[in-house]
């Protein structure tokens, strides 16, 4: 991910739509190869059907005075929330592009009762299994060892409530499998938190122990405490209203045969 | 314990907090931190609101838990102190009215 997106003179702005998780974002830029790059890098997250989001991209000048809602910044590039625009500035390549697009929708989906997670989620027989853990755990093994399942990510999962239910999206974001996401959605069977083991075994979890698995495989950005007293109000909900396991399981596709039907 | 007894307590502002399972979840959002709260810790924690003492914590664990007054006084005490280390509390001052 280090092709250099900003290297070339600027033109008329353009304006590139993707929507993630139904949040819809409206990437305004004036860079012909940039525009050219992020299109073809979230080709499959292009069907905004809402008003997007804007975000003005190496737009030079800030605006004059206002003071920015959120921050963030990254190895040079700048994520800055203000209330009548979004910017990102200093964005040199699609990894940095990439990392500051998850902040930023980390934050917006806390007014939509959603969080990123990191896990893989698979869709076997219309529900989504999403399985977390810490780096090494086996979320990308999981993944690939899902032949009858469709893979929505194998790196960062994006749950929200909506309707009373909770639904897992595909992302963008990719991990081993260097490849977006599928761009679908479908109800969540449950979170299974990721442990190899030499048989498969299924262990139903309190919700506690869910929020448990939850908090630390969560992608969130703001040290804010009036954001985080919201993100751990919607985890909580989430911990309580979907089922979730301790999943031990061997490195072969048998593991799903524990799963309940 | 050095705290006075004039001295009243206080959750941190800073912090997110959510009760589940009977037991209290708090988070540290400058560093990520998770931490849990048992029953007893949970109550004591929700019974903390800026205006009691310790001995006046103490009281509402002997009216909960039937345990005896210094044991009770005792627990809060050690269980404000644990808390305090993580800063999870903070001790105010109890002049200028808040508190007897």
């Amino acid at each position: 991910m280090s092709t250099p997106l900003v290297n070339s003179g600027h033109g008329p702005r353009q304006q590139f739509k993707l929507s993630i998780g139904s949040v819809t974002f409206g990437l305004q830029m004036s860079d012909r190869k940039l525009f050219g790059a992020a299109s073809v890098r979230y080709r499959a997250f292009t069907d905004a059907a809402r008003p997007p989001i804007k975000i003005a991209l190496n737009d030079g000048a800030l605006p004059a005075g206002a003071a920015a809602d959120f921050t963030y910044e990254f190895e040079g590039a700048a994520l800055r929330a203000f209330p009548s625009e979004i910017r990102f500035d200093g964005v040199r390549n699609q990894y940095a592009l990439d990392s500051l697009l998850r902040v930023l929708l980390s934050w917006k989906l806390l007014d939509r009762r959603g969080f990123l997670l990191h896990a893989a989620t698979v869709v076997r027989d219309g529900k989504a299994y999403i399985f977390t853990g810490r780096s090494g755990a086996g979320k990308s093994t999981v993944a690939s060892l899902s032949p009858e399942g469709s893979v929505l990510t194998d790196e960062i999962s994006l749950l929200r409530r909506e309707h009373g239910m909770w639904r897992a999206y595909g992302t963008p974001f990719w991990g081993e499998f260097r490849a977006a996401g599928l761009n679908i959605s479908a109800p969540v069977a449950g979170v299974f938190r990721l442990v190899q083991a030499a048989e498969n075994h299924l262990a139903p979890l309190r919700p506690l122990a869910i929020l448990r698995a939850l908090l630390p495989n969560v992608l969130f950005f703001s040290a804010e405490a009036e954001a985080n007293r919201r993100l751990l109000e919607i985890l909580s909900q989430a911990a309580t209203e979907i089922a979730g396991y301790n999943l031990a399981f061997r490195k072969n596709p048998t593991f799903w045969e524990v799963f309940p039907r | 314990m050095s705290t006075p007894a004039a001295v009243v307590w206080q959750k941190n502002p800073d912090l997110a907090w959510r009760e589940i399972d009977d037991e209290t979840v708090i988070i540290s959002p400058h560093d990520s931190v998770m931490h849990e709260l048992n029953d007893t810790g949970s109550f004591l924690w929700k019974s903390i609101d800026g205006k009691k003492s310790a001995a006046e914590l103490a009281e509402l664990l002997v009216e909960n838990y039937q345990v005896a007054p210094d044991v009770a006084l005792s627990d809060a005490q050690a269980l404000l102190e644990e808390m305090s280390s993580r800063k999870l509390v903070v001790t105010v001052s109890a002049t200028g009215g808040v508190s007897p």
